[in-house]
């Protein structure tokens, strides 16, 4: 039997093209192209790996606007073999309960999951908290931050990079595993399977083919809320200049405002 | 398992009460990450007149909850067994799962530990709570016990307040390094309960088979941080990095290029996809300044770049500079502090 994996990812602004608008010190988005998450394609790369060793049918799924499809045809141009995208105006303004939970229902409808892929986290909201979430929603087993992932004879083994060290972890399927941003280096798309996976075309699921009700969903089935967003105040920094020869004075300077001690 | 259901808030919010902290163990002490989460629930404990729960998962728990009531809990919850030596998310989500359906905290604190975080993501979805990430500030609205839970988002640029008015318990993780640990008071009065735990074979999950401990390096424990970037223009660059960070009592930092070019280890790396550093002085040596690196540098108390270039984007976010090479103010800067420290002697 075919080992069938799920790798969930999300598109994001590209971090290489925000600014910091200077004067009110947050990050101006708008000019910025839309991205797979960097953590997800490292996600992607974990599953292509696993497919490359033992076989496997890797199915991509995203919860977003329409124009995410662009991130699933990047994915299938890989060596992904099918990809859905999960879209309905009731998803928005999700918190990361109703979005695992969107994602859980789409994975559910999917049928058979033996290992589920996703990102460590989202650089646009960082939380971490979706893939997990995803876990307990489907009452599987879960490695979260991990470097590298295969499976052998049956079981799923991962390495976890945890601050004081590595764990390596085995797992019986069905697991979800969260990959680490530059686990690895993701392979790219050939112009070849471009045109095929353009052809492919993705499937799309909304609120209906999943059948919640729409208060289970998007804003209105967030436990949380934004009561305001601030940018940080910025300490003003003097930029005070020292030639080389004046090397002593910064010296003093340091030792003298506590900076540093000798 | 929570099954595909909604986050369905709880009838009545009065019966959530007091705040819960899940102190995180390592290396079969109490973490200074899960001592931090003390510090952080006190203040709010304190303040809205309730009790303070830290709860503790692992082996042999007697002693360590004696500690963690000398820290400042009010209660000390405990789960100990054989198989709960180590964290593993499967066992530890169903007894904090079971803790809350028992207790009904009103308030709950993870530290925002990789281990953690594991565990809050599914905690929250287990119990339909709502979950702030990574927190920086952490404060209580009396009126209607309403915890206020700020988080830097965009990149450190925007600080959120995120509130859950309906769901409990109100759930936060809190980004290590930020909140004091309180001081420790031998003989405090609190309350012990500890519960000896069987977990059935099939509820463990994973197995762990290995640990490699490693040396990592923790930049964010650092006073001092000395980073190089691309100006250094070769890997033996970091070398008289290495000189000024010894001499200064700091550690060797770097920026994602000469990390991706292998010029040094990726636990060096400060930045969005490595780590962010707030230490009392911040030397950026040869860094132009991505926003990529300032995200995880800025807030820096001191910052001091060194570039030829004097339009370099960094400069804007220093407190001094030094528009020389490199290669000749980064030994100045060492043979200074040397000198200094001889005449001291």
């Amino acid at each position: 039997m075919v080992l069938e994996i799920v790798v969930m990812i999300k598109q994001v602004p590209d971090s290489q093209e925000v600014v910091i608008d200077p004067v009110t010190f947050t990050l101006n988005r708008s000019a910025a192209r839309n991205v797979i998450n960097p953590a997800d394609e490292n996600a992607i790369e974990a599953a292509l790996r696993i497919k490359d060793k033992v076989g496997a049918h890797i199915t991509v799924i995203t919860m977003g606007p329409p124009f995410a499809e662009s991130a699933l045809i990047d994915c299938m141009s890989r060596g992904v073999d099918d990809a859905v995208l999960v879209s309905d105006r009731a998803f928005a303004g999700a918190d990361t309960y109703p979005t695992g939970l969107t994602l859980a229902a789409c994975i559910k409808k999917l049928g058979k999951y033996d290992i589920i892929f996703a990102g460590e986290e989202s650089t646009d909201s960082s939380t971490g908290h979706v893939g997990p979430g995803v876990a307990e929603f489907l009452g599987t087993d879960q490695a979260s931050y991990t470097s590298e992932s295969w499976y052998d004879n049956g079981f799923v083994y991962a390495k976890r990079e945890l601050e004081d060290g590595t764990e390596v972890v085995k797992m019986k399927p069905p697991t979800l595993i969260t990959v680490l941003t530059n686990a690895n280096d993701p392979r790219r798309a050939t112009l070849r399977m471009k045109i095929d996976a353009t052809k492919k075309g993705i499937k799309t699921m909304t609120l209906a083919d999943l059948g919640m009700p729409p208060e289970w969903v998007g804003l209105k089935g967030s436990p949380t809320v934004v009561k305001s967003m601030k940018a940080i105040d910025e300490k003003k920094r003097e930029g005070k200049k020292f030639k080389l020869e004046e090397i002593p004075k910064l010296v003093d300077e340091l030792i003298e405002k506590k900076i540093i001690s000798i | 398992m929570v099954g595909l259901i909604n986050a369905v808030p709880p009838e009545n919010l009065e019966d959530f009460k007091n705040v819960f902290v899940f102190i995180e163990l390592r290396n079969g002490e109490l973490s200074r990450p899960g001592l931090e989460m003390i510090g952080a629930g006190l203040n709010i404990a304190r303040k809205a007149n309730e009790k303070l729960v830290g709860i503790i998962i692992g082996d042999n728990l007697e002693k360590l909850a004696d500690e963690a009531g000398s820290y400042g809990c009010d209660i000390v919850l405990g789960a100990e067994g054989k198989d709960l030596k180590e964290f593993r998310t499967m066992p530890y989500s169903h007894i904090i799962g079971e803790f809350i359906n028992e207790f009904k905290p009103n308030i709950l604190l993870i530290p925002a530990t990789r281990n953690g975080r594991d565990l809050a993501s599914r905690v929250a979805v287990k119990s339909k709570a709502g979950v702030t990430a990574d927190c920086t500030e952490l404060d209580i609205d009396l009126n209607g016990r309403i915890l206020l839970a700020k988080r830097p988002t965009y990149g450190e640029s925007t600080l959120a307040e995120i509130l859950c008015r309906r769901h409990r318990p109100q759930m936060a993780t809190a980004r290590p390094g930020i909140f004091k640990i309180p001081e420790k008071e031998e003989g405090r009065t609190f309350q012990k309960d500890i519960r000896k735990m069987q977990i059935p074979e099939e509820m463990m999950g994973k197995e762990i088979i290995e640990f490699i401990p490693k040396k990592s390096l923790d930049l964010t424990a650092a006073k001092i941080v000395v980073s190089g970037g691309l100006g250094l223009s070769k890997p033996q660059g970091f070398a008289v990095l290495e000189s000024l960070a010894n001499e200064i009592g700091g550690v060797v930092g770097a920026s994602r290029p000469t990390v991706d070019l292998g010029w040094i280890e990726r636990d060096h790396q400060v930045g969005q996809t490595g780590q962010s550093v707030r230490p009392d002085l911040y030397i950026a040596a040869g860094i132009s300044g991505k926003i990529q690196h300032i995200m995880g540098m800025k807030l820096s108390k001191n910052i001091i770049s060194i570039n030829t270039d004097p339009n370099a984007e960094i400069n804007q976010y220093s407190d001094y500079i030094i528009n020389d090479d490199l290669y000749k103010a980064v030994p100045a800067l060492t043979e200074e502090i040397r000198r200094r420290k001889e005449a001291k002697k």
